[in-house]
């Protein structure tokens, strides 16, 4: 009953007319975000980071939820029109969306999308709200020695399960590290690697580096290498789903959602494997399979879509209650929890109990504006799509150097803006992960004084970690992440092949 | 195979281990830099020189792996990158120029005409990739280009130096360029 009355006092909150207003403009955003290619939710929610100097903290986080929400649904209307994914977890919707908008069902596919988005989103949040308490509870008797070793577990996820290459995620990791090193360290206050730059003792900004590896980059490489791209837009029909259309589309909703929540949680799936199970799983569930990946089956949007929200909803539970981030933008969102002072772990419940029951209230509101906003009218987003290609990169160059500059005042940020953009083209044309980087970065810092923490608490022995019991379940733990998923997408390509 | 693609690749791989050798390069760089840290540890068993060392150590081991696929037939798991398979190199220059002007510029010229100078420098970049040819220059469209770049910054440095009371500079103090 604690968790009703507190969720009920984070709705009274939430729903003043000013926190209202936040998520409106957050979802409206982040839909357009999401429709725009070549940006999304965590390099939007980045570049408005400086807004937290002067933003009250429950506004611009229910703000930023907004972003991250939009984005979603915003993402799977570009997917189905335009074939282009703009994140792995769209893939699955790109590919199916995509052959039922040319055979002429587009606003069946972005009906599905969006109704199965909000059905999966209300159901996660609902369990965000049951779970999330809960675990932090628990989360309270852990020490630095169990820290650090979620914090590797986060690592792990990030660098060796979720890219192709073990290889290549681990340098980006480790060039995340590099860069969260820079500075002073916060233990002993002993500058490292600073070359004598008296900008660089208060380390590198978060923003710089994502709105560098990501929207800068972004913009450099479409001028480098996609100049004569040419893209097709599937016609727009109307937005409708059939009775057929919604018998197929319920189940597989559920079922997207049961089987992307989970992967959401426990720091170890991302979305791109539970998007692919659900399609799989689709697939075979379905009576006549032989619309998938032809005509385009409603049951294969529906589904993979759900899963998407339903993980990606799901992450905030590990964001929240032990601070660790799984994705780009929970990493982002963390960097906007630190601007405020405040550290996202078991205690924030307590200490931040106001803030965070208004977010997980805002969610509930922002899943409502967000279908309001995607399906009556979602031919003004579609409109976005006719922006030149030229305006728009360059347009979003103008909004970099608003968050860049806008967080330290200082023009040799923008410098270093420009050699990061220039490192995140080598990146994508290498195919190196970027999210490593921005996680390494961030956690970095978190995870190095945790494990100094956990080694004073041992007395400068190692062992501490095995002799705790749950620390020593978190290096099996790590173990397991290592090889399971391994061994699920072998499973789930052998399924379908 | 055409002769074309099998240039490509091996223009990649020689790429891809350039890469390899920078890292190992930044890996050795640290771990150099490490050992002048002073190891002070307290009671912890490890100072603040221990996470730069490792870190150093796994990138240099990374560096080196990096060469070694390189050198045996190219990255595993790697996906054809999306886009032209050579770079637009004066669009980029372009761009570049907006980019790096605009760190110069933007302390004194204030926010609005640097990042309208950045705006019409980056889209003639993006222009003349579209066309893939640099063309020559045309100076009525670049005065369009830097109108439209106005439109874009001024709205946006009222919107967060007013509303938001976000610090950014302008070419006069009073708060409207």
């Amino acid at each position: 009953m604690e968790v009703w009355n507190q969720l009920m006092l984070g709705f009274a909150t939430a729903a003043t007319p000013i926190n209202l207003l936040w998520c409106l403009i957050g979802c409206a955003v982040g839909t357009a975000v999401g429709v725009l290619p070549g940006i999304g939710p965590a390099v939007a929610v980045a570049m408005l980071l400086p807004i937290t100097t002067k933003v009250d903290a429950t506004a611009s986080m229910i703000f930023f939820a907004g972003i991250y929400y939009g984005a979603m649904y915003g993402g799977s209307t570009t997917s189905i029109l335009l074939n282009t994914p703009g994140e792995t977890g769209s893939m699955v919707t790109a590919m199916e969306g995509n052959k039922m908008a040319k055979s002429g069902r587009a606003g069946a596919a972005l009906a599905t999308a969006a109704i199965g988005s909000f059905v999966a989103g209300t159901i996660a949040t609902v369990l965000v709200t049951l779970f999330a308490p809960m675990l932090a509870n628990f989360a309270v008797r852990l020490g630095p020695p169990e820290y650090f070793m979620l914090m590797l577990l986060a690592f792990t996820t990030v660098s060796a399960v979720l890219g192709k290459s073990t290889l290549r995620g681990m340098v980006a990791l480790f060039i995340g590290l590099a860069v969260g090193l820079i500075g002073m360290d916060q233990i002993s206050g002993q500058a490292r690697y600073t070359g004598g730059v008296s900008e660089l003792l208060d380390g590198i900004e978060i923003v710089l580096v994502a709105v560098g590896l990501f929207a800068v980059a972004e913009a450099l490489y479409a001028v480098l290498y996609e100049g004569k791209t040419a893209e097709s837009q599937n016609k727009l029909s109307s937005v409708h789903m059939s009775k057929s259309d919604w018998r197929k589309s319920w189940p597989a909703w559920l079922r997207g959602t049961a089987i992307g929540f989970p992967f959401g949680t426990i720091p170890a799936g991302g979305t791109e494997i539970p998007t692919f199970l659900s399609y799989a799983t689709e697939k075979k569930l379905a009576k006549d399979s032989s619309d998938f990946g032809t005509k385009g089956a409603i049951q294969g949007v529906a589904g993979p879509e759900a899963a998407n929200n339903a993980a990606v909803t799901a992450t905030l539970i590990p964001l929240l209650t032990l601070g660790i981030p799984t994705s780009n933008t929970a990493a982002i969102l963390l960097g906007a929890f630190q601007s405020y002072g405040i550290q996202p772990g078991p205690q924030l419940f307590q200490t931040s109990g106001a803030l965070v029951w208004a977010l997980i209230a805002s969610l509930y509101i922002g899943n409502v504006m967000l279908l309001v906003l995607n399906l009556p009218l979602v031919g003004m987003w579609v409109k976005l799509l006719k922006i030149p290609k030229p305006y728009l990169y360059a347009g979003i160059l103008i909004f970099a150097t608003v968050g860049v500059y806008g967080m330290r005042q200082s023009a040799f940020d923008l410098v270093l803006l420009y050699i990061i953009g220039v490192l995140g083209v080598v990146m994508r044309r290498f195919d190196f992960p970027t999210a490593p980087v921005v996680v390494g970065m961030i956690l970095g810092p978190l995870a190095e004084a945790q494990l100094r923490n956990a080694l004073s608490i041992g007395e400068g022995k190692w062992t501490v970690f095995l002799e705790r019991p749950m620390s020593l379940t978190l290096i099996v733990v790590v173990l397991a992440v290592l090889v399971l998923p391994r061994a699920a997408k072998y499973w789930s390509n052998r399924r379908a092949a | 195979m055409s002769s074309d693609t099998a240039l490509n690749q091996k223009s990649a791989s020689k790429g891809q281990l350039l890469l390899g050798i920078g890292i190992l390069i930044l890996g050795i760089a640290m771990v150099v830099g490490a050992t002048m840290i002073p190891s002070d540890a307290g009671y912890a068993g490890v100072g603040p020189d221990f996470l730069p060392a490792l870190v150093g150590v796994v990138l240099s081991l990374c560096g080196i792996l990096v060469v070694w696929e390189a050198r045996s037939g190219g990255f595993r798991n790697m996906e054809a990158p999306n886009g032209a398979d050579t770079g637009f190199w004066s669009g980029f220059a372009w761009m570049s120029a907006g980019l790096l002007a605009n760190a110069a510029l933007i302390t004194t010229i204030g926010f609005i005409l640097s990042c309208t100078l950045c705006f019409a420098l980056a889209v003639r970049g993006l222009r003349t990739a579209e066309l893939e040819e640099i063309g020559s220059f045309n100076g009525k469209q670049f005065a369009k280009d830097l109108l439209i770049g106005f439109a874009i910054a001024a709205p946006v440095y009222w919107m967060f130096t007013k509303l938001l009371a976000i610090n950014l500079p302008g070419l006069t103090s009073t708060g409207w360029i």
